[in-house]
């Protein structure tokens, strides 16, 4: 039942995760928000996920549809309320499934808010009433689905949706599909093509006539456009051809590169990289995923561009990714006014009616003599490589086998200090012997750096996303914001890169939100108009450290005090630094509280952020100054595969305790020893009281010391605990590969290791010890 | 159940022939399918795992991979024995939740590989709860003794299952 428990929770802050992350407008995270969601539906949800719960996601799932078929608005405001719900949702699993009506109510009326009307009987009420309001959502989503959402492409013009849509995805499937060789590195190929155009469109924003830049945008639209002709991806092809055309223009000095440009190009690569998505994804899950992407409103405005239209319709209405196909009114009026406007010339003139399957095809003939074949593509590539020539050669490795060059070499290790520790050859006194060894001690300690430095890849991709979104961002609020980032090159573990993203996304994007302050307000407050954010990643000591720094408003810590106060999880009396006050902001279901106006988020708050950033066994904190700023600092590991632990003996066995959770350890004085009625064993530690946990006790071996204060105990910190672990004695400390125990699951041990005599070490998990004490 | 279970068995007879490493537990001789064995090694410093049923005797270091070992004469509640020289860990590939796994298990010794005919494989005997015969395939008459024949999926998984159950 805990398994099951747990994973509900899990999926719950999932749920809240990609809440956060959804803006208004991209309609891509939506999607995924309702993968996670169906996994809760009834039919679908683990057993023992309470039934309320159940029904709330079916509502839940029904709110999501609509928001996607644009009957409900698509706006921050009802993303918050959604936000809400998962609170409520959170609240109700916490209470295994009796949630109290009260929590119910709330849910419905957020639900109402948005415009989903929901009885609370529905979701309460006995078995029949439930079925019966299931069963109305059921239909409701039942009849959207016979809708747009089974035939992806929607043609922005109405009087286009004569034909069938599903007809012409279908036939351009097999054309594509014959080589999935070459398809699959195409993908690869294309999405660090799509990243380094908008890295690069990004830095030309900055210096607007760098030639050279220029033609670093238009090599990889190039290539993509050479190699998806050459694999008939047509829609992709058109469209990185169009662009292609647009950049010439500017390369030739045709158009100046203003703003209309970089966005129609940024947002042509969002789509393209939607494109290239969906047909990994048909690699991955077969054809009957395969979604047909509708380009017709970006061809429109690159020809409006080219003709040198500078009343071409603002580009961020054009959305971008392939779920935006839904009707929308600027898309149509767009249309519109092309239908209205001039005649337009080209091949692109003839796709803007891509519902006409015949037309399309056309086009595509008066394409073809311009698009390059093979060889042509081959040229493509060999440019973008002499340009990427500065990067070095590399090779792509599969992870797997890496991972067991890692773990042969780990075992290399611990076979030579054995073999050096052997009785009768540490007797050999031989110079040569000696010297031998320490040759290959050296050769066997290289190998092990190269090997773990395999894993590791700059921050910088993670890092050059974010120059993305702030930009965004800061347009969107009408802020100005600088992002400054140093330290890009800093490396990460690869299995880190993308857990690191979501949490990141957030903490910028509460930086930009809520820190900096519009222009105006700013001034006021004799500041300059811009905001500066920092984004900083550093080595220090074993640790990767990312900064976020803001000189914005800061935390108000008196309103954060006043909330714990409120929400009881601190004391009037309890006198807190600013620094502990600021860092409450991290503990669960304290943003759940109403909203603190300067640091609010979607209400499902930073805990999630420390989750994630404890899930990959790192720290986070904040610093801030009223007024003048918020530094947000995360600790993370250097790899994920070694954690750096302090061995410990318990009787024989020896355990591992991560050193990022331990604040000291000492042998305890008698006086500051004390019981509770005999059993509750606390020690005194610096003015605090913490509990003490007998190892030896919960793991059932045999102690050498059963006295506390004859023994030594390590002060531990998890999760805002603090307790005294209670061992024999301190062996050292070691940076030690994580190993799973084979199949075994143990509450309290995170896994195993090998430790230098190549017996079995196991690795504590303090969580679970703490809570294991506390069952 | 039980009777289905039989007629279910002795309809394999056919199916369970095949070869079979043989190892001996007390006075008792035992077959596991040599399809399922990935090595035999001898008996190594095992380390303990709290919170975990005592037939499960720890995890062992093979190779840099840590796999479970499970002692079969404790999961068998016969009486524990000192490990000596003779004693082996058997190391088997099982299916787990998601990938196959490895798990060991110690045997007082190893015998040797036999080739069992389908005509010699017996239905598992009724020995009233079916608890303690739900991990057996059949018996097998070789050479003239009697060989336990295991269904290792089930010792093995329903030992780490319970384990985890607990």
């Amino acid at each position: 039942m805990t398994a099951g428990h747990k994973s509900l929770s899990d999926l719950l802050d999932e749920v809240a995760l990609k809440i956060l992350m959804i803006e208004p407008g991209d309609l891509s995270i939506v999607g995924e928000l309702l993968d996670l969601i169906e996994k809760l539906l009834p039919g679908q949800a683990a057993p023992d996920t309470p039934i309320v719960i159940q029904r709330m996601a079916a509502a839940f799932k029904g709110v999501l549809e609509k928001l996607i078929m644009g009957e409900l608005a698509d706006s921050a405001e009802n993303y918050d309320l959604l936000g809400q719900c998962v609170i409520e949702m959170q609240e109700s699993a916490r209470k295994e499934g009796r949630p109290g009506e009260k929590i119910v109510a709330q849910f419905c009326d957020n639900l109402k808010k948005i415009g989903f009307s929901m009885e609370a009987s529905a979701l309460l009420g006995t078995v029949d009433a439930a079925s019966a309001g299931m069963a109305e959502v059921g239909d409701e989503t039942m009849a959207e689905e016979e809708g747009p959402l089974a035939s992806p492409q929607i043609d922005p013009a109405p009087a286009a949706q004569a034909p069938p849509a599903a007809g012409p995805s279908q036939e351009a499937l097999p054309d594509f599909l014959q080589d999935t060789d070459l398809l699959a590195g195409f993908i690869e190929e294309a999405f660090e093509h799509l990243e380094s155009i908008e890295v690069n469109v990004l830095e030309l924003e900055q210096s607007p006539d760098d030639q050279d830049i220029i033609n670093n945008i238009f090599r990889p639209f190039h290539t993509i456009k050479g190699v998806s002709g050459f694999l008939n991806l047509k829609t992709i092809n058109r469209l990185a051809h169009a662009t292609e055309n647009l950049l010439d223009d500017v390369r030739n000095g045709k158009r100046p590169m203003d703003s209309a440009v970089i966005d129609i190009v940024l947002t042509v690569g969002d789509a393209l990289k939607s494109m290239v998505e969906n047909i990994k994804d048909v690699l991955q899950h077969g054809p009957a995923n395969y979604k047909d992407t509708d380009i017709s409103g970006f061809l429109v405005n690159i020809t409006q561009l080219q003709e040198g239209g500078s009343g071409a319709p603002p580009v961020e209405t054009v959305s971008a990714s392939v779920s935006d196909l839904l009707p929308e009114v600027s898309e149509i009026e767009e249309a519109e006014e092309t239908e209205e406007g001039e005649p337009l010339v080209g091949e692109e003139a003839v796709a803007v009616a891509p519902s006409m399957p015949t037309i399309a095809r056309a086009a595509q003939v008066a394409v073809s003599p311009r698009v390059p074949q093979a060889p042509a593509s081959s040229v493509g590539r060999s440019t973008t490589d002499s340009a990427q020539k500065k990067i070095g050669a590399s090779i792509k490795v599969d992870v797997e086998k890496l991972d067991a060059l890692v773990n042969a070499v780990g075992e290399l290790v611990i076979m030579q200090s054995l073999v050096r520790q052997n009785k009768l050859v540490s007797r050999i006194a031989d110079a040569k012997l000696t010297k031998d060894f320490s040759q290959l001690t050296r050769i066997t300690s290289e190998l092990q750096r190269t090997a773990m430095s395999m894993r590791m890849v700059p921050i910088k991709q993670t890092f050059d996303k974010m120059i993305r979104l702030v930009r965004d961002l800061s347009k969107k609020s009408g802020k100005k914001v600088d992002l400054i980032m140093e330290g890009a090159e800093t490396e990460i573990d690869r299995n880190m890169v993308e857990s690191i993203y979501d949490p990141l996304v957030h903490m910028m994007r509460n930086s930009v939100d809520h820190g900096i302050s519009p222009p105006a307000d700013r001034e006021k407050c004799g500041k300059q108009e811009t905001g500066t954010v920092f984004l900083r990643a550093y080595q220090k000591g074993g640790s990767m450290m990312i900064e976020i720094e803001d000189d914005g408003e800061g935390l108000n810590t008196q309103k954060i005090r006043k909330k714990a106060v409120e929400r009881g999880l601190v004391s009037e009396s309890d006198n807190l630094s600013d620094f502990e006050l600021n860092n409450l902001i991290f503990l669960p279901g304290f943003s759940t509280a109403d909203k603190i106006t300067d640091v609010s988020g979607r209400g499902v708050g930073m805990d999630v952020v420390k989750k994630a950033v404890e899930k990959l066994r790192g720290k986070v904190e904040v610093q801030s100054h009223s007024g003048k700023g918020s530094l947000f600092v995360i600790r993370l590991p250097l790899t994920l595969a070694i954690i750096d632990g302090i061995i410990v003996r318990v009787g024989s066995e020896r355990y591992i305790i991560p050193t990022i959770a331990i604040q000291e350890s000492m042998r305890p004085d008698r006086t500051n020893y004390s019981t509770v009625h005999g059993r509750g064993e606390n020690l005194l530690v610096r003015g605090e009281l913490v509990p003490i946990i007998r190892l030896y006790e919960i793991f059932g071996v045999e102690s050498t010391n059963t006295d506390p204060c004859e023994a030594i105990v390590v002060v531990v910190e998890n999760e805002g605990r603090r307790r005294a672990l209670m061992v024999d004695e301190l062996l050292g400390k070691e940076e030690v590969v994580i190993k799973n125990l084979g199949g075994l699951d143990v509450q309290g041990v995170a896994g195993g290791t090998i430790l230098g005599d190549g017996r079995v070490g196991l690795i504590l998990d303090l969580a679970g010890v703490i809570a294991n004490k506390a069952d | 159940m039980e009777a289905a279970n039989v007629a279910q068995s002795s309809g394999q007879g056919t199916e369970l022939a095949g070869k079979y490493l043989t190892f001996s537990l007390g006075n008792e001789g035992y077959g596991v399918g040599i399809l399922s064995v990935r090595e035999i090694i001898g008996v190594m410093e095992i380390t303990a795992v709290p919170h975990t049923p005592p037939y499960i005797r720890g995890v062992i270091n093979l190779r840099g991979k840590v796999i479970p070992v499970l002692d079969l004469r404790l999961k068998f509640n016969m009486h524990h024995k000192e490990y000596d020289e003779r004693t082996c860990i058997i190391v088997v590939e099982v299916q787990g939740q998601t990938a196959p796994v490895q798990v060991g298990m110690v045997v007082d010794s190893v015998s040797e590989v036999l080739n069992i005919l389908a005509g010699e494989i017996e239905p598992p005997p009724s020995l009233g709860s079916s608890s303690e015969t739900e991990n057996i395939l059949g018996m097998a008459k070789a050479k003239g003794e009697v060989k336990i024949l295991l269904d290792v999926d089930r010792v093995v998984g329903e030992g780490l299952l319970q384990q985890l159950a607990s």
